[in-house]
């Protein structure tokens, strides 16, 4: 039989045994929690989230020919559980702000908010090098049904990055940050929510 | 009495020193600034994927006398972050709508030319005019893929950075773009070859300058001037570099050559309207002088009216107030117009030529469109009319008959198209005159009809005839006391 050294007693062996199991337990609550948590229907449990979500019903992302639908979770966190859980505890700050910060449930309000979301989910993308589209899309595979497609996406597309062309698929139309007017984007909210003149400014200063 | 004379000669001096000014060298405006201005290295780039994305497009630039100069895509396209219409594309930050301003940081003496022109105010032109046609019989969808394609949007640019569908694509004359300039180069040169030859083809002009109201395609077609270029289209030299009316070619006039074209002694000019010298499409056409404001803008304004005084202070069409610079007459305007026939026809045969245009608007006003706008000037005052255009079937008649039957009279006569100045013109005018026209005044005006029909066609010309309706001819197939014709 073999000789357990000395400092191994019978509770550090029951130790061992219930911290793996806690280990093992805990890294597959996390696998199972970061599912469940980038599902559509946990992301639209929130009514802020189900005003994002009524473009993305409508795009190729969710409809597309071959029925690979993509869900919240796919493009917006990342791949393995130690980088989709800081995703996730990052995207709890969204989680305060829907609490405590600005009426986000109210359309007006969220799309007054829209462009910096915009502007913040492609720095990830552009910083993660589009790692999630890549996990459907392979760079080298892009045919497309046009002959020149896939030249473009050898040639030309060296030295960027999937967001960087490929921007505004899925979500309301947003326009770059270089480019963003936050007054014309204000005015173009008011009108569409028949807001009177400026309110978009007060809501925007609350 | 010699004192205004005088005067008003002296007031019109400088426009002809303007035009004596401007006649030589006679060769179109080249781009005078230096080659450095332009050839964006970041330009070079979107070629590589243009070729491949859109291949039609590239390909036309690739063999476009801007391509052979070294001008990208970004010379034209390059914008500013804090332009209204400015996106981020690819990385660059460039604008969908290439503006006149945009095309005339080389093009300066184009762009300074057309500015003024009455292509350029094709949008306010008929601003207080075009509603009750385009919103009341039409509607928005009308404006943008009907009216708005010839006149020019408005375009606007949406909170997010994209251009109304309302508002663009759109390629009219008088544009009011995004950077506040007015035009559409691209209206007559077509993107993204921008051939001078294509441009320089009537079928450029034909786009807009077609159809009932303004057949100028049509009428020149059927001219001996349109006959000659469709025979003779491989002289035109088209694509030639100077273009002078008589010295690079002398094939057929079309219409740049005219309007807008060089001839010896006569400057070419991207201000279109410098040269003709009626109102073709008005109710009563007059004579009309061209005023030249300070800052390049022009207007017209009526023979009948007094002109406007050098350094005077008059209102523009698009309502702002502009210093009167030079006043071109009437006949001045002609002078310059008849510089080109001049280049192949003698002189006797242009004033003729002149003479018989004229006297078919004098016709025509005289003894159709005058006596029509008063009548309909007396009905609106009595109340017979109310004051909602088109909501009776009168006011439709007397549209058509100055807008539609009698534009074609006087356009078939100016550019010499006997079949439009008759049958599709002056004929037509005079059908609807007789049978329609006052049938329906008799109609609505009821016992006030024929005071006011017989007061107003005497005071026309041309109507005695009605006064003897025992008059026969056989072109009906009876005369009186013959039976009937076999």
């Amino acid at each position: 039989m073999i000789k357990l050294p000395e400092y191994i007693t019978r509770n550090v062996v029951i130790a061992l045994v219930l911290g793996g199991f806690s280990g093992v337990g805990l890294v597959l609550f996390l696998i199972e929690f970061d599912h469940l948590t980038s599902t559509e229907a946990f992301c639209t449990s929130c009514h802020s989230m189900e005003l994002v979500a009524e473009p993305y019903r409508k795009s190729s992302h969710y409809l597309p020919d071959s029925g690979v639908r993509a869900h919240c979770g796919h493009c917006h966190v990342s791949e393995g559980v130690i980088a989709a859980t800081l995703d996730h505890i990052v995207g709890a700050g969204d989680l305060f702000n829907q609490l405590f910060g600005a009426d986000y449930d109210d359309p007006a309000v969220n799309a007054l908010h829209l462009p910096e979301m915009a502007f913040r989910a492609r720095a990830w993308f552009r910083e993660t090098d589009s790692a999630t589209c890549r996990r459907c899309h392979d760079q080298g595979a892009i045919m497309g049904e046009r002959p020149d497609t896939w030249q473009i996406h050898q040639e030309d597309a060296r030295g960027k990055t999937c967001i960087d062309c490929h921007q505004n698929l899925v979500h309301r139309k947003v326009p770059s940050e270089k480019t963003f007017k936050r007054d014309a984007w204000n005015r173009m909210i008011e009108e569409e929510f028949q807001l009177p003149q400026g309110s978009a400014d007060a809501i925007m200063a609350r | 009495m010699n004192k205004p004379v005088f005067s008003r000669a002296l007031r019109l001096l400088p426009f002809g020193v303007l035009l004596v000014a401007c006649a030589s060298p006679v060769v179109a405006a080249k781009v005078t600034i230096d080659s450095s201005n332009w050839g964006l290295e970041a330009g070079k780039e979107c070629v590589s994927c243009h070729k491949k994305s859109s291949a039609g497009l590239a390909k036309q630039w690739q063999e476009s006398a801007h391509h052979d100069a070294g001008v990208n895509c970004l010379d034209c396209h390059q914008a500013d972050s804090g332009d209204d219409d400015a996106v981020e594309h690819e990385g660059a930050v460039v604008a969908t709508i290439v503006s006149p301003r945009d095309c005339g940081r080389c093009h300066t003496a184009e762009l300074k030319q057309h500015a003024g022109s009455v292509h350029a105010n094709a949008v306010a032109l008929i601003a207080d005019r075009m509603p009750a046609m385009a919103e009341n019989l039409g509607g928005p969808a009308l404006v943008a893929a009907g009216c708005a394609q010839c006149h020019g949007s408005t375009v606007k640019v949406k909170g997010d950075g994209t251009l109304d569908p309302e508002t663009w694509p759109n390629t009219g004359i008088g544009r009011i773009n995004p950077d506040g300039s007015k035009g559409s180069c691209s209206a007559c040169h077509a993107r993204h070859a921008f051939s001078k030859a294509q441009a320089r083809d009537p079928s450029a002009c034909a786009r807009c300058h077609s159809g009932p109201d303004s057949p100028d395609k049509e009428v020149y077609e059927a001219s001996k001037h349109g006959m000659l270029f469709k025979a003779h289209n491989a002289e035109m030299n088209l694509d030639s570099d100077e273009w002078v009316a008589g010295k690079d070619y002398t094939a057929a006039p079309t219409c740049v050559t005219c309007h807008m074209g060089a001839a010896p002694g006569l400057n070419p000019s991207h201000d279109v309207g410098m040269r003709g010298m009626w109102n073709l499409n008005s109710p009563v056409s007059e004579k009309q002088y061209l005023v030249v404001f300070e800052d390049g803008d022009t207007m017209e304004l009526p023979d009948s009216e007094a002109a406007p005084r050098r350094g005077s202070e008059i209102e523009k069409p698009d309502g702002t107030l502009g210093i009167v610079k030079v006043v071109a007459t009437p006949e001045r305007r002609r002078k310059a117009m008849s510089k080109v026939c001049l280049e192949c026809h003698g002189k006797d045969f242009v004033q003729g030529a002149m003479r018989q245009f004229d006297d078919l608007v004098e016709l025509y006003n005289d003894k159709f469109g005058r006596p029509a706008q008063n009548i309909m000037l007396a009905l609106y005052e009595r109340g017979v009319l109310t004051p909602a255009p088109f909501d009776e079937p009168l006011e439709f008649t007397y549209w058509e008959l100055w807008h539609d039957e009698g534009a074609r009279a006087r356009h078939g006569a100016a550019m010499a198209s006997p079949n439009h100045t008759w049958w599709e013109g002056l004929y037509q005018v005079s059908r609807n005159f007789y049978s329609k026209f006052l049938p329906q005044v008799r109609q609505v005006a009821g016992e006030q009809a024929q005071a006011l029909i017989t007061a107003h066609l005497e005071e026309g010309v041309g109507h005695g005839w009605l006064k003897s309706p025992e008059k026969g001819s056989r072109i009906l197939g009876y005369r009186r006391g013959e039976g009937q014709d076999d």
